[in-house]
C-alpha cells in the first residue's frame, strides 16, 4: 500500500512557517537569508501590511514577524485588523521595533502583538525569539486542545463544572454553570440559569432536605458531595451528583463554592439493580434475609433511643412441603408469591427505605423500616418497627392468619393454607435481631407442637422448654444404646379365676437415678421419629421377657406392646416382629399389640392392611383407650381386631356418672356382638372392680391390682400375692365367681 | 563596538574586492554579511548591495521631494527605513544621521532638521560610491 503524495510530500511542513512582513527590501532579504540559513524555518516575505493580509486569506503561518513602522497599512494596524480574523486571533505575533521606541513597543502590545524585537543583525537573537514564541504557541494550542478534550470528555460523563459566589460587599450570589453543566440540567449553553432556579427543579420531599444539606455546607464550609434527584423541563427525572470545595480568600474567608455536577443516573440505576438483587428475595420481590436484619438492626436502634417497643413475627407456612411434594416445586413457588402478596397487605409495607442523607430526622421516619421480608423456604418475616404492646403485634398477626384463610389458587387446584406465627418483641424478649429471631422461632414452634395455624408470644417458659427438650431429645438418642430403657409390666387378671392372664408392656427410661415416666418422653419421640427404634426396642425386649417367663413359670399368654400408628404404616412390621420372636424361639402370639383407637382413625386406610397380616401370623390387636375417639362402627365390625379396651376415664368415674356405666355397658354389648374380648384398665378399687365385673367385663388391669412393675417384681408379686390368693381382691373376686357365672371373656376362635 | 578606522578586510571570493579605504563602511558588518552566505554560491553580497542602492536611491529621492514643501511623516519614514537598512550593511555613519533625523523628526524639533538632511544626502552619496565599487567586478 502506498501513503498518497499528500502525505508523502509534508516533510517540508514540519518546519515551522515564518511570514516576514517589512517595506525595507534589504533588511526583509538579510532577515530572510539570515532565518533560511538556519534550516529551521520556512520564510515567506511581504513588503507590506496589505500584502500580509491578503496572503492570510487562503494561508496561515505558525508565526509572523511584522515591521512596526511601514508605509500604508503599518505593523501596529496589521496586527490589529489581523486579530480580528477568524483563526488568528491567538497567532503569535513578533512586532519588530527600534532601539529605543519605547512608544512602539507599547503599541505593539496594545494591538495584540505577543512580543516585540528590537531590530538588529544578531540573528541568532531572533531565530531564538522565533524558537521561543512558537514553542509556547504550541503549549498555548495544546492547552487549548486539552481544554476542548476536557470539555467532550466530561460532556460524555454527563459532568461540567460550576461555580458559585457568595454576597460579598462587591458583588452579588452568583452561580455560573460550564456548558456542559447547564446540559446536564437541559439547558443550553447560552441559558442563564440562577441558583433558585436549579434548587427548584428538585421535587420537593428531597428539595427540603437538599436545602438543608447546602445550608449546613456553606455554614461550616465543608465539602459538599450530595445525590438529588431533578426534574428537567423535558419532564425527565435524572439523578445528579453534586460534588463542591469551597474557595477562600487571602483572608481565609470562604468565598463561594468551586465543583462538578454528573448526571449519574445510569449508574444510580445500575447500583439499585443490584442493591435489589442483593437485598430482595426474587421469587417474591420482597426483603430478604440480609435487608430484614438491616431494618430489624435500624429498628433496634430507634427503639433503643426513643424508647418504644417492636415487634418481630416469625410467619412458617404449615405443611407447606406437603404442597410442594405433591403438587410440584413449580405451585410451591406461586404458593409462596400468592402469600407474600397477603403478607405486604397485612402491614404498612414500605419497599425503600428512607435515605438517611436526605430524609428528615422526625420521628416517625423508622416506619419506613416495616415491612415483610422472606427469610427463606417457607419462613417469612413482619418487622413491626413500633408496636404499644404485645396486643398490637397481636392484631397484626391474626390479620395474617384471616388473610391466610381464603385458598389459594395453584396449578388450577384450590389450596388451604395456615400459618404458625411466633411473635417476640423488643426490648423484653431480645436486645438483638438474633435474640429476637431466635425467641420468635421458639414461639413458633410452640404453635407448631400445639396444632399450627395460629400465633404465640414468646415467653421465656416456652424457651426453657425448648432448651430441656434439647437436651431430652439428644439423651433419648443414646438412651437405647446406653440400655437405659426399661420394660414395666401391668399385669392383666381375670377376676373370675383370679388369674393373670397377661400383661402389659410400658416402657420406662431409667435417665440415671430417675425414672422417666412415658409421658414425658414418649411424645418427644413420636415427634422426633425416635418413636420407631423405640418401638422395635420394646418388640424384642417383650420377646425376650416373654422367654424368660416361659421357661421360670411356664407363661402361656400374650404381652401387649403399644405401638404408635406410625409403625402400623412401616411394611416391614411384620418382619421386625417376626424376627423378635424367632430371635428368642416364642411363638407369634406372645406379642399382642395395642394401637390406640385415635391414632388407628388417623390412618385406617394405611393400617388395615397391616393388621390382617399380624391377624394372620397370630398376634392379636388391641384398641386402646376405646370410647376416647370416634370409630366408625361399620368399620369396627371388619377390623381384624380381638379386644377392645375400655379407656380408664369411664373406669374411673363409675359409680359415680350414670353415664360412664352406659358407655361401658355400650361398650362390652358391642364387643360381645363383634366377638371381640374386652378389658377395663385404670381399675383402682373394688367398687369399680365389682361394677365392671358386673356389667359383664371380668380382665381388669389396674393399680388395684398391680401397678407396672420390673419383670423379676411381677414373678414375686405373682409368688406372693396372686398363688396364695391372699389379697382383698381375690376374696371379692372368688365371691363374685359363685354370684355372677355368666361374666367371662370371650375369646375369639 | 565602534570601529571609527576601517578597512576592507579579507574578501570573501566571487565579491568584488579592492574598495577604497574609508570609513563609511563598517568591515565587521560586512563580514557579517558574509558569513550569511560563505560560498557565495548565493551571490548574497551582491544581491543585498544591489538592493541596497536601489533602496538608497528611491529612499534619497523620497527626502528630497519631502523637504519641499515639507512633509514629516514622509520623511520619518524615509529615515527610519535608511537607519535600519544602512546598519544592516555596515553604513555605521549613515545609518546614526538617519537616526537622529528621525528623533528630531518624532520629537518635532525640526530646527536642526536642515543641517542633519545635508549631512545625511551627503553621507548617502559616500555610501552609494562605496557600495558601488564593492560591486564593481575585480
Amino acid at each position: 500500500m502506498t501513503l498518497p503524495n499528500a502525505f508523502a510530500a509534508d516533510d517540508s511542513s514540519e518546519r515551522p512557517k515564518v511570514l516576514l512582513v517589512d517595506d525595507d527590501d534589504v533588511t526583509l532579504l538579510l532577515t530572510a537569508v539570515a532565518l533560511r540559513e538556519r534550516g529551521e524555518f520556512d520564510i515567506i516575505e511581504a513588503c507590506s501590511g496589505e500584502q500580509a493580509l491578503a496572503m492570510l486569506e487562503d494561508w496561515t503561518p505558525d508565526v509572523i514577524v511584522l515591521d512596526a513602522m511601514m508605509p500604508g497599512l503599518d505593523g501596529f494596524a496589521t496586527c490589529q485588523t489581523l486579530r480580528g480574523l477568524a483563526g488568528y486571533e491567538n497567532l503569535p505575533v513578533l512586532m519588530l521595533t527600534g532601539l529605543d521606541d519605547e512608544a512602539s513597543i507599547n503599541r505593539a502590545y496594545q494591538v495584540g502583538a505577543t512580543d516585540f524585537f528590537v531590530k538588529s543583525t544578531q540573528w541568532s537573537l531572533l531565530a531564538g525569539r522565533l524558537r521561543h514564541l512558537l514553542r509556547s504557541s504550541r503549549t498555548r494550542i495544546e492547552l487549548e486542545r486539552s481544554k476542548s478534550k476536557l470539555a467532550r470528555a466530561q460532556d460524555l460523563a454527563r459532568m461540567g463544572s460550576f461555580d458559585w459566589r457568595k454576597v460579598g460587599p462587591h458583588h452579588v450570589e452568583g452561580l455560573s454553570l460550564a456548558p456542559e453543566a447547564l446540559r446536564v440540567f437541559g439547558f443550553g449553553p447560552h441559558d442563564l440559569v440562577s441558583l433558585r432556579r436549579i434548587v427548584r427543579m428538585v421535587p420537593m420531599p428531597e428539595r427540603r432536605g437538599m436545602i438543608r444539606v447546602l445550608t449546613g455546607v456553606v455554614n461550616q464550609s465543608t465539602v459538599l458531595a450530595i445525590d438529588v434527584p431533578v426534574h428537567l423541563r423535558d419532564a425527565r427525572v435524572r439523578i445528579v451528583h453534586v460534588e463542591a470545595e469551597p474557595e477562600f480568600n487571602e483572608h481565609g474567608h470562604a468565598v463561594g463554592y468551586t465543583g462538578i455536577v454528573q448526571d449519574v443516573t445510569d449508574r444510580r440505576v445500575a447500583e439499585d439493580r443490584i442493591r435489589h438483587l442483593a437485598n430482595f428475595d426474587a421469587l417474591t420481590g420482597l426483603p430478604n434475609r440480609r435487608q430484614l436484619i438491616w431494618r430489624t438492626e435500624r429498628a433496634i436502634d430507634h427503639a433503643r433511643r426513643l424508647h418504644h417497643r417492636a415487634a418481630m413475627l416469625l410467619i412458617d407456612l404449615d405443611r407447606f412441603k406437603v404442597i410442594n411434594d405433591t403438587l410440584g416445586h413449580g405451585a410451591g413457588d406461586e404458593l409462596l408469591v400468592e402469600v407474600a402478596r397477603r403478607l405486604r397487605s397485612c402491614v404498612r409495607h414500605s419497599d425503600q427505605v428512607m435515605d438517611s442523607a436526605l430524609e428528615t430526622a422526625g420521628l416517625r421516619s423508622h416506619r419506613t423500616l416495616e415491612a415483610v421480608g422472606r427469610l427463606g423456604g417457607d419462613e417469612f418475616i413482619a418487622l413491626l418497627p413500633e408496636v404499644l404492646d404485645d396486643a398490637d403485634a397481636e392484631r397484626v398477626s391474626g390479620r395474617i392468619l384471616e388473610a391466610m384463610r381464603e385458598p389459594v389458587w395453584v396449578s388450577g387446584q384450590e389450596c388451604f393454607v395456615t400459618a404458625s406465627v411466633g411473635i417476640s418483641i423488643y426490648p423484653r424478649d431480645g436486645q438483638t435481631v438474633a435474640d429476637l429471631m431466635r425467641n420468635a422461632d421458639v414461639a413458633m414452634y410452640s404453635v407448631k407442637s400445639t396444632g399450627r395455624n395460629a400465633s404465640a408470644l414468646y415467653s421465656p417458659m416456652l424457651a426453657g422448654r425448648g432448651r430441656e427438650k434439647l437436651e431430652l431429645e439428644s439423651a433419648l438418642h443414646k438412651a437405647i444404646e446406653r440400655n437405659e430403657l426399661v420394660l414395666h409390666y401391668q399385669p392383666k387378671i381375670d377376676v373370675r379365676s383370679a388369674r393373670m392372664v397377661g400383661a402389659e408392656a410400658l416402657m420406662r427410661w431409667q435417665r440415671g437415678s430417675t425414672l422417666v415416666p412415658p409421658a414425658d418422653f414418649i411424645p418427644l419421640a413420636e415427634e422426633t421419629g425416635l418413636i420407631v427404634p423405640l418401638s422395635e426396642w420394646a418388640l424384642r425386649e417383650a420377646a425376650r421377657q416373654a422367654k424368660i417367663w416361659t421357661l421360670n413359670f411356664g407363661f402361656s399368654d400374650s404381652i401387649a406392646v403399644n405401638l404408635p400408628n406410625r409403625m402400623f404404616e412401616r411394611s416391614d412390621l411384620v418382619e421386625t416382629i417376626h424376627q423378635a420372636v424367632m430371635g428368642f424361639g416364642v411363638p407369634h402370639r406372645v406379642i399382642q399389640l395395642e394401637i390406640t383407637e385415635t391414632g388407628l382413625m388417623k390412618d385406617l386406610q394405611n393400617v388395615i392392611p397391616s393388621l390382617h397380616r399380624l391377624t394372620e401370623i397370630g398376634v392379636e390387636i388391641s384398641i386402646d383407650d376405646f370410647g376416647t375417639g370416634y370409630s366408625s362402627l361399620a368399620y369396627l365390625t371388619t377390623l381384624p381386631i380381638s379386644e377392645l379396651k375400655i379407656d380408664r376415664s369411664f373406669v374411673r368415674d363409675l359409680g359415680i356418672t350414670p353415664q360412664s356405666s352406659a358407655v361401658v355397658t355400650a361398650i362390652i354389648a358391642l364387643a360381645r356382638s363383634l366377638g371381640l374380648r374386652v378389658i377395663a384398665e385404670g381399675v383402682e378399687n373394688l367398687r369399680q372392680m365389682e361394677v365392671l365385673h358386673r356389667l359383664g367385663c371380668t380382665v381388669m388391669q389396674g393399680f388395684l391390682f398391680s401397678k407396672p412393675i420390673p419383670p423379676d417384681e411381677l414373678e414375686a408379686w405373682l409368688q406372693q400375692t396372686v398363688l396364695p390368693r391372699k389379697a382383698p381382691w381375690i376374696v371379692e373376686a372368688g365371691a363374685e365367681l359363685v354370684e355372677a357365672p355368666r361374666s367371662s371373656g370371650i375369646r375369639r376362635p | 563596538m565602534t570601529h571609527p578606522q576601517t578597512t576592507l578586510i579579507d574578501h570573501p571570493a566571487g565579491v568584488a574586492a579592492a574598495a577604497p579605504a574609508g570609513v563609511v563602511l563598517c568591515p565587521q558588518a560586512l563580514a557579517v554579511l558574509a558569513q550569511l552566505d560563505p560560498s557565495g554560491a548565493n551571490q548574497l553580497f551582491v544581491r543585498v548591495m544591489t538592493t541596497y542602492c536601489k533602496s538608497l536611491a528611491r529612499l534619497v529621492a523620497q527626502m528630497v521631494a519631502a523637504r519641499q514643501p515639507l512633509d514629516v511623516a514622509a520623511l520619518r519614514l524615509a529615515t527610519h527605513t535608511l537607519k535600519s537598512s544602512s546598519a544592516s550593511i555596515g553604513a555605521r555613519a549613515l545609518s546614526e544621521i538617519c537616526g537622529s533625523a528621525e528623533a528630531a523628526l518624532r520629537d518635532g524639533r525640526l530646527d536642526d532638521l536642515s543641517p542633519m538632511l545635508d549631512a545625511l544626502l551627503a553621507e548617502a552619496e559616500q555610501v552609494d560610491i562605496a557600495v558601488r565599487q564593492l560591486l564593481l567586478p575585480s
